[in-house]
């Protein structure tokens, strides 16, 4: 059977009557043969959020991700390829000197971005991991491909049936914005006395110096527990 | 002769298939392929019909912008070898005009007045998508034969795949587009709640019912007036504790919502 064919009948057969992003990803390791994966939604060379991941892991990669701008799934969006890193540890091209180490401490070996395109049109990266060093052969790589086009397609289609200028019930329910983020830096904004813009620089420089993911800071800035000033 | 001929015809297949990934203006790559049909051809006027969201041909460009072709054309949106072509997904013709079979009167009478002998049209198909068709005139007696009907039909399918990968194109970009602007959107009411929770004290789910409260009370959408937050271009004293807050719940609970 051809692979698209193959691939879609995993699909179809794992998410039965649910369709949802997270389930696609869920097929993608087991189809594809990885540890977790992740898919990062992207728009003007900035994360926006993720539309699903597999495990804590996953989610942590892409929280690490959208925390500090770097990563295989930013590199995959922004150059438009796909980035490989099959030893995390001993890595060929040195890259991602803060996302590497802690995503080493979480138990992440080698690391696979693939960008998700659908035409001309840039979504963002699926992002999958082992937990020990090696390269995808030949034939995982032809059905990351192919999940990845499939993943894009579903977004392109969730959102082309929502309502004018709301964002898809579906994407919008399965992703996670990073809303709290938002919160936070318009409270932030008041407390400092800045732009939003500003707010959103000072928290993400707060969070890399702490050592923290921004949504954990964010959490603490709009429960009170944290103020800026 | 032969092979000079060739080469014309596979040069002019790789400039429009260049055309697949390259930006282009529709009307120019099928004007393209309508002036490249007649010297490849030797014949004497193509035109390329488009089938509108209604399903109604029209005209889209043409070897020629005599008056006399162009009306010709028009008419094929009522009646003619296009009409049948866009309709059947069929070729229609060879056919000689003067002796033909005379399904469309009007259309060959005008054709006949043009100075055309004989017609072929072929749709401009893709497996079930029909959209439109293209349209070969000549004033000479047999100057296309089976080889040349190939050719010109190889050249239809090449622009329908380019027009349709390209508005599929135009397509995904939009929706990407839409999401992209539904999320800064999105993006911007957050951060609203945020300066509004901070300015008045409450958490960030009272926030947005304050501020989906004022829209709602001044017949405004939530987005403008959580750009208004964010530009500092609302007196949000209005927005003091905790007051506020009480009258606008009172005001939900009683219903008064405009």
């Amino acid at each position: 059977m051809p692979r698209l064919a193959r691939i879609m009948a995993a699909v179809d057969e794992a998410q039965g009557d649910e369709r949802s992003p997270t389930r696609l990803c869920e097929v993608a390791t087991t189809v594809i043969g990885v540890a977790g994966a992740g898919v990062m939604l992207m728009s003007g060379d900035v994360p926006q959020g993720s539309l699903c991941t597999t495990n804590t892991v996953s989610n942590l990669m892409e929280q690490w991700q959208y925390t500090l701008g770097e990563g295989p799934c930013v590199d995959a969006y922004t150059l438009d390829r796909v980035v490989v890193e099959p030893d995390l540890a001993k890595p060929t091209t040195p890259r991602w000197l803060a996302f590497t180490p802690r995503a080493l401490e979480i138990g992440v070996r080698a690391v696979f971005g693939f960008p998700l395109h659908e035409k001309t049109v840039r979504l963002g990266a699926l992002n999958l991991y082992q937990d020990r060093p090696g390269a995808l052969d030949a034939e995982q790589f032809a059905n990351a491909l192919v999940l990845a086009d499939i993943i894009a397609h579903w977004v392109m289609d969730a959102q082309a049936a929502a309502p004018d200028g709301s964002i898809a019930e579906e994407l919008d329910s399965y992703s996670d914005f990073h809303y709290v983020v938002q919160n936070a830096a318009g409270m932030v904004s008041v407390q400092l006395g800045v732009s939003v813009t500003e707010s959103l620089v000072r928290i993400r420089a707060s969070a890399f110096r702490e050592n923290r993911l921004v949504k954990d800071l964010a959490e603490d800035i709009v429960s009170r527990r944290l103020r800026f000033s | 002769m032969e092979t000079s001929r060739d080469q014309v015809i596979i040069d002019s297949f790789v400039s429009m298939a260049d055309n697949l990934v390259a930006d282009f203006d529709v009307v120019d790559l099928l004007t393209g392929l309508a002036d490249r049909c007649v010297s490849v051809l030797g014949v004497s006027a193509v035109g390329v019909m488009f089938a509108s969201p209604t399903e109604k041909l029209r005209p889209v460009a043409s070897s020629s912008e005599t008056m006399r072709v162009v009306e010709l054309f028009e008419l094929q949106a009522q009646e003619g070898p296009c009409l049948d072509a866009y309709r059947t997904g069929r070729q229609v013709g060879y056919e000689r005009l003067l002796t033909g079979t005379n399904r469309w009167p009007r259309f060959t009478l005008v054709a006949l007045e043009a100075g055309f002998e004989t017609v072929l049209a072929l749709p401009l198909r893709l497996r079930e998508t029909v959209i439109g068709a293209l349209n070969l005139f000549s004033t000479e007696e047999n100057t296309m034969d089976d080889r040349d009907i190939m050719v010109a039909q190889g050249f239809a399918d090449l622009a329908t795949i380019s027009v349709l990968q390209h508005g599929a194109a135009i397509e995904s970009q939009r929706v990407n587009d839409q999401l992209t602007q539904a999320l800064t959107s999105r993006i911007v009411i957050e951060q609203a709640k945020g300066v509004v929770a901070e300015r008045a004290g409450i958490d960030i789910a009272d926030a947005f019912t304050l501020l989906r409260n004022y829209a709602r009370s001044n017949g405004l959408r939530l987005a403008d007036v959580a750009q208004a937050v964010i530009d500092n271009a609302l007196d949000l004293t209005v927005w003091a504790p905790p007051t506020t807050l009480e009258a606008s719940r009172e005001r939900s609970t009683r219903g008064d919502r405009p």
